[in-house]
């Protein structure tokens, strides 16, 4: 332990440059990248999912005016939009670890791969196409 | 080709532990909610549309079988976003610890249990 040498200190990930080496040498690739954004995401969503949870709650006996009411205003738009956002970008990256793990062969992974996130954009989009048409008044 | 496999974590080949129940049950929260966002963007299209769409919407989330998704949807929702905090504190380097890991599953459990029962208690009595 004592005398650790040069072949050990390229190898350990002890110090401050452990990222950039298991990025550049080691195993991480663009698979480091969905962690994260799972992650910022999640934390995104704790607040932004209670607060649409919260709001769907306060509407659940009120009808249609009053529910595009509250999604044409400005802060509800915004934050519903950024929900979505989160929302579908967490659950792509969810689904897709899930694929991997269950999907053995690389043309299957590929294609569910695909599906997923055409159904993913398709649905966000027109989540968010719904509030603006609302946010906008038309 | 064939590389040895371990075996599949449930239900046969190990003892039953609640650590591996709550892994698996939050990857089938996070399918059930992912497959329920389709109603989500289907009731905001619908309140965007209103007219015959929205009722209908609104016939749908209020029939037994509406009701029933969204209640097992709220299960899924408050399971997902607690246990979802566990796994943050995790990544945060905290709960390693075995009594840890048990202690925070059942509070896991529990917010969810009362997550979900007061938010049907406000539907209900709304």
């Amino acid at each position: 332990m004592a005398n650790a040498g040069p072949l050990s200190n390229t190898t350990a990930l002890r110090d401050g440059s452990a990222l950039r080496r298991v990025e550049h040498l080691g195993s991480a690739r663009e698979g480091l990248g969905e962690w994260r954004l799972q992650r910022l995401t999640a934390l995104a969503l704790i607040p932004l999912g209670l607060y649409f949870a919260g709001s769907i709650l306060w509407l659940v006996k009120s009808d249609q005016v009053t529910a595009a009411a509250w999604l044409a205003s400005p802060l509800p738009a915004l934050l519903v939009i950024l929900f979505v956002l989160a929302g579908f970008a967490h659950a792509l990256v969810g689904l897709r670890s899930v694929l991997v793990d269950y999907v053995h062969t690389r043309a299957r992974l590929l294609a569910a791969s695909l599906l997923v996130r055409a159904a993913a954009i398709l649905l966000a989009g027109a989540s968010i196409l719904a509030v603006l048409k609302l946010f906008l008044g038309r | 080709m064939e590389r040895p496999l371990s075996p599949f974590m449930f239900p046969i080949w190990y003892r039953f532990q609640i650590t591996s129940l709550l892994s698996i049950l939050h990857r089938l929260a996070g399918i059930a909610l992912a497959i329920g966002s389709i109603l989500l963007t289907w009731w905001l299209v619908a309140v965007a549309s209103g007219g015959e769409l929205f009722a209908a919407t609104h016939a749908f989330i209020a029939s037994p079988i509406g009701m029933l998704l969204l209640f097992l949807w709220s299960i899924a929702f408050f399971y997902h976003l607690s246990n979802g905090v566990r796994h943050l504190m995790w990544d945060a380097g905290y709960g390693f610890d075995i009594p840890d890991v048990y202690r925070s599953g059942y509070a896991v459990l529990a917010a969810t249990a009362v997550l979900t029962a007061l938010t049907w208690l406000y539907v209900l009595l709304a």
